[in-house]
């Protein structure tokens, strides 16, 4: 079978091509919270179809704007398109066609603002990527720009400058030193992924980001690359490749390199007697694939019984914290949040982990709503509370 | 629509009703691209205002007002036809069901489930599956397909073969009626359960069905090659009357197998032939009896070649999406018929014809729904984008359609666009009988107004086939058209 990324033609063909039957309609988180049709995606595709394949321009104004906007990107109506659309990238094609427009909205020009001069998604100054290593009991030779260094952990813009995410950094390196891993950062010169501005419809202004990063790598001569986020992971796989031509880099989701660890014994654990679900993000499960290396790191600490939800792997619903939704439009982010809290609940975990620092930062805040006394973690915080 | 009474709606509805002209606008088709100039000089597609009700009582609340106010109502939920099924043709109130949806119910020890009206296949699949039940059969657009929508449509598709219609698994609906009546209705009550099996929403809205269930049982899945076209008849009659009844029976041609495969999306092994599709369901010793059946048709016939086993799984985790067809257009036009099995060789060999005439590159395939019945769709690509040549194809569908009627077919569905083949789909009798169901049920003709009963003035059989035909010879003598 050909993948459906690969099939991917251009805006007009694909919205040509979409057979409107609905599939997507009942996958997708937005519509469930909204409800009306022109915030399905076969709803969405049928107006970009008048709009760019018949030319009707006029057609192009704020409400459809909003209604493009309201989307986390989550990729599961790319999931059962019954014509294969990648609707995936024909949702950041089109925030694309809105953004050349001048259509943006004010968030998405504030974040691309902000990201141009601060290179990364807070209003902190770049240089201080590193301070929540300062939480570190002991920091580790080499923590910051090391060449050659065996790994290069890309720590990203939320657990770099955001307190509650910090506690994730501060987790994997404990679990690498304890793994005895040369490894480093890139310190003050990682950059934002990019993909903030991808998503936000900035292409152009994502590529000095992507070029910088890629250079830095080059640079201090990495060859394994270890990324917690899935976002950062997604686009380092995907949207860095052209630029990583030629040059031998693995690029891994921690997951995958805690697995990895586990399996040749670098890392053992203490027993944990607990009820865990498993949050697929979907930047690392449906849109990357990555579903068996989770699940396999959990279920590697003894004791600890792993149920999954109802809607799980490729199925997962989303936590409602992509697609930049929550700068424009919070509160769907937040009942799209309440939709997999509802189902983790379901589970009678008492554990919720997931392998996306934005995941946790979603679901954090609708179990507080809900009331729940469920803890939400990162894998490697997981691993780091069992480490023997 | 009068203001004051959008205002009343909107007022008791809040934020699940709204008459913006850009949420409105999304309800305007169905999954036929049917082009603005051919549609708004005839009918107001956009309704007035959309209302999403809750639950029976607010449906019979807004019925209650439409019918004191002679504003017709559209029903909708999955919105997943391709006839105009559940688009206004006179504006008015979109009823968008949507919301009534879930499970009301399940008695293992009756073998039922009550269900809300929108809630879709899939989404009652999944739930009986975690219990152990499955449905008797689903149609082949489960994802978005809703009970009440499918039911109103028939309900022939993946499993029917088997359990027969949606209607003969029915237990009750409950219906709201033009005035707001809300009334529950069984194969016993007047009027019966067989009223609305094929009313297209037209003579009520329903909101609850009960249906019986099946245990869930492990399947089997067989894929033919079929190299005679003319073979694919007796073979499906063959398998179809065997001692176990196939729980699924489909074919598709070798053009639409050859149209697959030039777009990736054939599994491999399968040549240029044709493909029988049999999949079984039940005990562990009726599925070997099965493998039998299935193991004799391919020893009985040269023809038939046996797919390896994955490729026959593949075949049948895709049912759901024989739409991937269309990357190949970017458009497709086409025309689903019901056929009696014995005529499908004859009919495929008519569109081998209509497809060289008129340079088409038809491809079918079809699905055995009864013992004596398979649907068949036949299609061919076009491009919307091309407006003359667009309308032309339009009006090609019809060529499908006479080739199917030469051979005892006809349309399955009515909506709007088949209504000019009322007299093929009914005869005389059944014509009369459904016409004086609807005047008996919906007086005022609110509830779903311009389908299944009457052909609007245009759409008159004798104006419509001239004006097919002459652009059907438009396209014969100055088009260009696909090669198979």
């Amino acid at each position: 079978m050909t993948a459906t990324k690969d099939l991917f033609t251009t805006l007009e063909q694909e919205t040509l091509i979409c057979g409107r039957c609905g599939y997507c309609r009942s996958v997708c988180p937005v519509y469930e919270v909204i409800g009306w049709e022109s915030s399905t995606p076969r709803g969405k595709i049928s107006l970009a179809r008048e709009i760019f394949a018949h030319g009707k321009r006029n057609k192009l104004g704020e409400d459809f704007v909003k209604r493009l906007d309201q989307c986390t990107l989550c990729g599961a109506c790319a999931n059962v398109c019954s014509t294969c659309i990648d609707t995936r990238s024909l949702w950041l094609e089109l925030r694309k066609r809105v953004a050349d427009e001048g259509l943006a909205p004010e968030a998405y020009v504030n974040l691309k603002n902000n990201l141009i001069t601060n290179k990364n998604i807070s209003t902190f100054s770049n240089s201080d990527r590193l301070e929540w290593a300062e939480d570190l009991d002991e920091e580790p030779e080499g923590l910051e720009l090391e060449e050659e260094a065996d790994v290069c952990y890309f720590v990203g813009c939320v657990s770099s400058f955001y307190p509650q995410a910090a506690q994730v950094p501060l987790a994997i390196c404990e679990i690498l030193m304890q793994a005895g891993i040369n490894f480093t950062t890139m310190g003050g010169e990682e950059w934002c992924c990019g993909y903030p501005l991808v998503s936000a419809g900035f292409v152009k202004d994502a590529e000095p980001f992507i070029k910088h990063n890629v250079a830095k790598i080059k640079e201090l001569n990495i060859h394994t690359l270890i990324a917690s986020c899935a976002t950062c992971y997604h686009f380092w796989k995907h949207a860095c490749a052209e630029e990583l031509k030629g040059y031998n880099l693995e690029i891994l989701h921690t997951t995958e390199y805690l697995a990895r660890l586990i399996k040749t014994g670098k890392i053992q654990f203490d027993e944990l007697d607990e009820v865990v679900t498993y949050h697929d993000p979907c930047d690392l499960g449906r849109n990357g694939g990555i579903f068996a290396a989770p699940r396999e790191v959990i279920t590697s600490i003894p004791g600890v019984e792993l149920v999954e939800m109802q809607h799980n792997r490729s199925n997962s619903l989303c936590c409602g914290g992509g697609g930049n939704l929550q700068s424009v439009d919070p509160a769907l982010a937040g009942h799209i949040s309440a939709l997999r809290v509802d189902e983790i609940k379901e589970t009678g975990a008492t554990i919720v982990v997931s392998a996306c620092q934005q995941c946790e930062q979603m679901l954090s805040a609708g179990i507080r709503e809900a009331g729940l006394k469920v803890r939400v973690m990162d894998i490697s915080q997981l691993l780091q509370e069992v480490l023997l | 629509m009068k203001t004051e009474v959008q205002e009343q709606i909107k007022k008791e509805f809040d934020e699940r009703a709204t008459d913006s002209a850009f949420e409105c606008s999304f309800y305007t088709r169905d999954l036929a691209p049917v082009p603005d100039f051919l549609v708004d000089p005839l009918f107001k597609t956009r309704p007035d205002m959309v209302v999403r009700p809750q639950n029976t009582a607010e449906v019979a609340q807004i019925l209650k007002i439409a019918d004191e106010n002679r504003i017709p109502v559209t029903p909708r939920a999955g919105g997943s036809t391709v006839y105009f099924n559940s688009i206004p043709t006179r504006g008015g109130i979109l009823m968008d069901l949507n919301l009534i949806k879930g499970i009301k119910a399940l008695n293992k020890d009756e073998m039922t489930v009550t269900v809300r009206a929108a809630t879709t296949w899939s989404e009652l699949e999944e739930y009986l599956n975690r219990q152990g039940l499955a449905a008797k059969s689903y149609p082949s657009s489960a994802p978005v397909a809703t009970i009440g929508g499918w039911f109103s449509m028939m309900g022939y598709g993946v499993g029917s073969l088997k359990y027969g219609n949606l209607l003969s698994q029915l237990r009750s609906i409950k219906v709201v009626f033009p005035a707001g009546e809300i009334k529950i209705i069984t194969s016993e009550t007047s009027p019966s359960l067989d009223w609305f099996a094929c009313a297209e929403g037209t003579l009520g809205i329903i909101t609850e069905l009960e249906l019986e269930v099946r245990s869930f049982t492990p399947m089997c899945h067989y894929l033919l090659q079929v190299h005679e076209t003319k073979s694919i008849a007796s073979i499906i009659t063959t398998l179809k009357d065997a001692a176990v009844k196939p729980y699924n029976l489909h074919f598709s041609d070798k053009y639409y197998n050859q149209a697959m495969r030039k777009l990736g999306f054939t599994a491999g092994q399968i040549e240029d032939a044709n493909i029988i599709a049999v999949d079984y369901e039940g005990e562990e010793s009726e599925l070997k009896e099965a493998a039998e059946i299935v193991a004799a048709v391919v020893a009985g016939n040269k023809s038939v070649k046996m797919l390896n086993k994955n490729i026959a799984l593949k075949e049948w985790e895709e049912r759901f999406k024989a739409l991937k067809l269309k990357r190949g257009g970017p458009s497709q036009l086409g025309a689903e018929i019901c056929l009696p099995i014995e005529k499908l060789g004859l009919y495929l060999k008519e569109i081998d014809k209509v497809s060289s005439i008129y340079r088409l590159g038809l491809t079918s395939y079809g699905h055995v729904v009864d013992r004596g019945h398979l649907t068949v769709m036949t299609m061919f690509y076009a491009d919307e984008t091309k407006k003359v040549s667009y309308v032309i194809g339009l009006s090609l569908v019809k060529k499908i359609q006479d080739a199917g009627y030469k051979y005892g077919g006809y349309p399955y569905g009515i909506g709007l666009w088949n209504t000019p083949y009322l007299k093929r789909i009914f005869t005389p009798a059944n014509l009369a009988q459904i016409r004086t169901r609807k005047k008996t049920v919906d007086q005022k003709n609110i509830i779903n107004p311009g389908k299944v009963y009457k052909w609007p003035f245009l759409f008159h059989p004798l104006t419509f086939s001239l004006g097919c035909n002459v652009m059907a010879a438009t396209r014969r003598i100055c088009g260009k058209g696909e090669k198979r």
